[in-house]
């Protein structure tokens, strides 16, 4: 089913089989964005109950004015980056760093499945700055275009380009001087 | 010299994996919120601003005693002020409210409530760290 079939569902009344086909069309691919964010198995399926909580209840107020899967994929960077704020004041609590902590989720992930030098590229992304890191992983796995990733984050394509070669040129640094 | 596709090309995209039918079974749970939110919020919702307004108190607390304690340490004609003292001092701090809020002070009150009051509050992590710094 499409963004617009889906919408047009919702408008004709059908509120909660609308909301069934955004699970059915974007859970996995909302999990997967989420996930190389918060490197965790448990907490990505925590906080995504969360996101999708509050897409159910924000449904009414969608206008059109974006596409639907923008709209999703903002709520749930909002919320993944709220959730990140809260462990990194946590963190800071505890006298360690965000990303730290981060790097040690991705070595102890029993579901982590990738060799050596994918895990020193979860690692060097865990390292970038907020909207480097938003732009690489939105750019890189989730293949979004410059312009989507515009209407999301709300930021020009412009200084999406910037931030993108910038976190390229930190990560391959970063692989150079720690992989053998 | 390989061009940064080739790089990330070479190495791959795939590196998490999830529990087997994990998928079929999220869906399953998520499809049924829209039932589970005609359930009538819960005890939590109404206690929340209450528990915010306690843990505010305790954060203030927390972060003048520790600046305090650091203060009196290298003043030691100050060792011998006692809690009506330290009210006086801070200015952030109405009196009473500090001497109400010290009886107050360690019932229903968790680690997660000053998280979130730091966090709504808009505490900056340099302030976090200063702080910290204080306590050390």
């Amino acid at each position: 089913m499409t963004d617009r079939e889906i919408i047009d569902l919702y408008k004709a009344g059908q509120q909660e089989r609308a909301f069934r086909e955004i699970v059915d069309s974007y859970s996995e691919r909302l999990y997967w964005h989420v996930r190389r964010f918060l490197c965790s198995h448990e907490d990505t399926d925590d906080l995504l109950q969360d996101i999708f909580i509050k897409i159910w209840s924000a449904l009414p107020s969608f206008r059109g004015d974006s596409q639907l899967y923008t709209w999703l994929y903002r709520i749930a960077t909002n919320e993944t980056l709220n959730f990140l704020n809260k462990q990194k004041v946590r963190s800071a609590l505890q006298f360690e760093s965000l990303s730290s902590k981060l790097e040690e989720k991705i070595d102890e992930d029993p579901w982590f499945n990738g060799d050596s030098m994918q895990r020193l590229l979860m690692k060097a992304i865990q390292k970038l700055p907020e909207k480097q890191r938003l732009v690489f992983t939105m750019r890189w796995f989730d293949d979004l275009s410059y312009e989507d990733i515009s209407e999301i984050l709300n930021t020009s394509v412009g200084a999406l380009k910037a931030s993108y070669h910038f976190a390229t040129e930190k990560i391959k640094s970063f692989l150079e001087k720690y992989s053998e | 010299m390989k061009s940064e596709k080739d790089i990330f090309e070479s190495i791959g995209k795939a590196s998490f994996g999830v529990p087997e039918g994990y998928f079929n079974d999220l869906k399953g749970r998520l499809e049924s919120i829209p039932e589970r939110g005609k359930v009538l919020p819960g005890p939590w919702s109404r206690v929340k601003p209450f528990l915010a307004m306690a843990a505010s108190f305790a954060a203030i607390l927390f972060i003048g005693n520790s600046v305090l304690r650091h203060t009196a340490s290298s003043q030691p004609e100050e060792q011998s002020m006692n809690e009506s003292s330290y009210a006086e001092m801070i200015s952030l701090t109405h009196p009473e409210a500090f001497m109400n809020a010290l009886e107050y002070e360690g019932e229903d009150m968790t680690e997660e409530d000053i998280i979130n009051y730091l966090i709504e509050s808009g505490m900056s992590m340099e302030y976090l760290a200063y702080s910290g710094d204080q306590k050390n």
